[in-house]
């Protein structure tokens, strides 16, 4: 066995010191060497960090940053921050920002006077308002206006979105976390490496749903548990689904993407005939045949379900909706099977979204009627995560994976997942209704 | 297996010095929503070590999953003193990378991350004794058991 540093270096394996010459152009140097202020040189050492640790060979512009880093887990992220401005950092590139821990629309979720944490999560939330980003506050940014375009390298940072961004809009970004995503707005480079690139983007392994019939396909359960099980079983392959309707609808896709980064790592997944880098089989995996399918049954489907949660004799205490952001078309859907029908007193009744899709549900005057029927309204920020938003405890009803995979661990509860439909019939009854799918 | 001392290859991706005792974890983690930047406690309901605290341990681990919040829960349990002195990885992991390079700029801290070959880290176990230098050389020393 090798005693000396060089042992790496025999397993062919190079490292920080002796690993793969990553060229960098004038600018990238001026940026590392301090020249453009000590922020600028911090981001670069991290982006040249970054580059490294994926073996990439050169940096690449990107258009666009949607970060994560506004949202507030320690004092870490502020002292971040606070160094970032106070070192005169500024943003290359447009850069929204992700959900915040608490709403600045409404400090009630999360009272910022009742903890010092809540109060150093606005604080972060603001900075990054100082900083220059566009306050979206949204885990769900592809539903605004202003889409980065097919092929553009972009930096994604909230699991489910960079799944969205490029699985459904053929945006290529690979997942950077907390910090490296600024560093990478205020540089406006990325490493040039996995799925910025043609051949990380290739399918490894098929999921057929055709077996699933279609009644189920057609429900919006489906797709979460089906993100779930793609999760759980992908393994750190790109998956390609076959067999999903026509008719499958964006929501349908955000469901998959939330649910794939929840129980598992799935930055990037192909529909066949729905995605636009999945035209056709051949195109999904890049004219490399298909090595292994798997095919999912119902028995897969209720496994998952299982997974995420049991319906106990408990009473039922609340519903959960909106993970990620509820979307308008959701809000159209909620409306509709709703209909004008009260939420059960007893329950306690949350819903997600972003700022711009409340405005739009505002204008159709459905946040209105909902609010009326007991429906409780939150942008900026979500419920999955502690601390626990007022009366958020008990047996929870969600229609979401992510909701259900996270919110166990986190908050007082124990959740149960039901289909949109069945979230508003058992809101509205006070207890657990069920279709036949559901309980079957 | 019979006590024993092995010298695992390993590539350097933040350089720094650590020795101290394995904590070797069967899954893969989040840490945001996973963990607990706190108190260093793995808090994922579907993780076999739920509950285990990964304070003053050299954590290793196959790789991060899931949330963009891995960094920033790195960088704040070694800003508070709950987490790993030493990361060793089995893959070259960004996320954990990038968490750990903030935290050491931000608070002068020095913790290392490395990766080493999936095979190796099945060869450690929690419990055992690790040493690693500056240059990455990483040593693993068993308790008899």
């Amino acid at each position: 066995m090798q005693h000396d540093a060089s042992a790496a270096h025999v397993r062919g394996v190079d490292s920080l010191m002796d690993g793969i010459a990553l060229q960098l152009n004038r600018l990238d140097r001026d940026r590392l060497d301090g020249r453009l202020g000590e922020a600028m040189r911090f981001a670069m050492e991290a982006i040249v960090t970054a580059a490294r640790i994926d073996r990439a060979d050169s940096l690449i512009d990107i258009g666009f940053a949607h970060i994560d880093a506004c949202f507030y887990n320690g004092r870490a992220h502020l002292d971040f921050v606070n160094y970032m401005l106070e070192h005169g950092a500024t943003l290359a590139v447009p850069t929204w920002t992700n959900t915040g821990l608490v709403s600045l629309k409404d400090l009630s979720v999360r009272d910022p006077l009742a903890s010092p944490e809540m109060d150093e999560a606005r604080q972060l939330m603001q900075a990054y308002v100082r900083l220059g980003c566009n306050p979206v506050w949204t885990c769900a940014p592809y539903q605004l206006p202003g889409r980065p375009g097919l092929g553009e390298h972009i930096v994604g940072s909230e699991s489910n979105a960079v799944s969205f961004y490029n699985s459904v809009i053929g945006a290529r970004t690979n997942k950077y976390g907390d910090f490296l995503d600024v560093c990478a707005a205020i540089t406006g480079r990325v490493p040039y490496s996995k799925l910025h690139r043609d051949e990380a983007r290739a399918a490894q392994l098929m999921f057929d749903v055709s077996a699933i019939p279609k009644s189920i396909r057609d429900n919006d359960l489906f797709y979460h548990l089906l993100g779930h099980v793609i999760g759980r079983r992908s393994d750190g392959r790109v998956p390609a689904i076959v067999g999903l309707p026509d008719a499958c609808h964006e929501d349908d896709l955000k469901a998959i993407s939330a649910a794939g980064s929840s129980s598992g790592s799935v930055p990037l997944f192909h529909a066949i005939g729905i995605t636009p880098e999945a035209a056709t089989v051949e195109a999904a995996f890049r004219g490399k045949p298909v090595q292994e399918t798997i095919e999912i049954g119902i028995d897969d489907l209720q496994k998952a379900r299982n997974e995420l949660g049991e319906n106990t004799d408990r009473p039922l205490a609340g519903i959960a909706l909106g993970t990620p952001h509820f979307s308008y078309t959701e809000f159209q859907r909620l409306v509709e099977l709703l209909d004008g029908r009260s939420i059960d007193r007893r329950l306690i009744c949350y819903l997600t979204t972003s700022r711009h899709v409340f405005l739009l549900a505002l204008e159709r005057g459905w946040i209105e009627s909902l609010e009326q029927s007991g429906i409780r309204i939150i942008t900026d920020t979500c419920t999955y995560f502690s601390p626990a938003v007022n009366g958020l405890q008990g047996k929870i009803m969600t229609n979401s994976a992510k909701w259900a995979y996270y919110a166990p661990g986190m908050l007082p509860v124990e959740v149960l997942i039901g289909s949109l439909s069945e979230c508003v019939e058992s809101a509205v009854n006070g207890e657990v209704v069920l279709d036949d799918w559901g309980s079957a | 297996m019979n006590s024993g001392h092995i010298d695992v290859p390993a590539s350097v991706l933040i350089p720094g010095q650590a020795q101290g005792v394995a904590l070797v974890l069967e899954d893969t983690l989040s840490f945001w929503g996973g963990f607990n930047p706190a108190n260093g406690e793995i808090i994922d309901v579907h993780h076999p070590q739920y509950r285990q605290r990964v304070g003053g341990k050299i954590l290793c681990i196959p790789r991060s999953r899931g949330s963009a919040g891995t960094p920033g829960g790195i960088a704040e349990t070694l800003r508070n003193g709950s987490g790993p002195i030493a990361f060793l990885l089995g893959e070259r992991d960004v996320n954990i990378g990038v968490g750990v390079l903030v935290a050491n700029r931000l608070y002068d801290l020095i913790i290392p991350a490395l990766e080493i070959s999936p095979a190796d880290m099945a060869r450690i176990h929690s419990g055992d004794r690790v040493v690693i230098d500056q240059t990455g050389k990483v040593s693993v020393h068993s308790p008899a058991r």
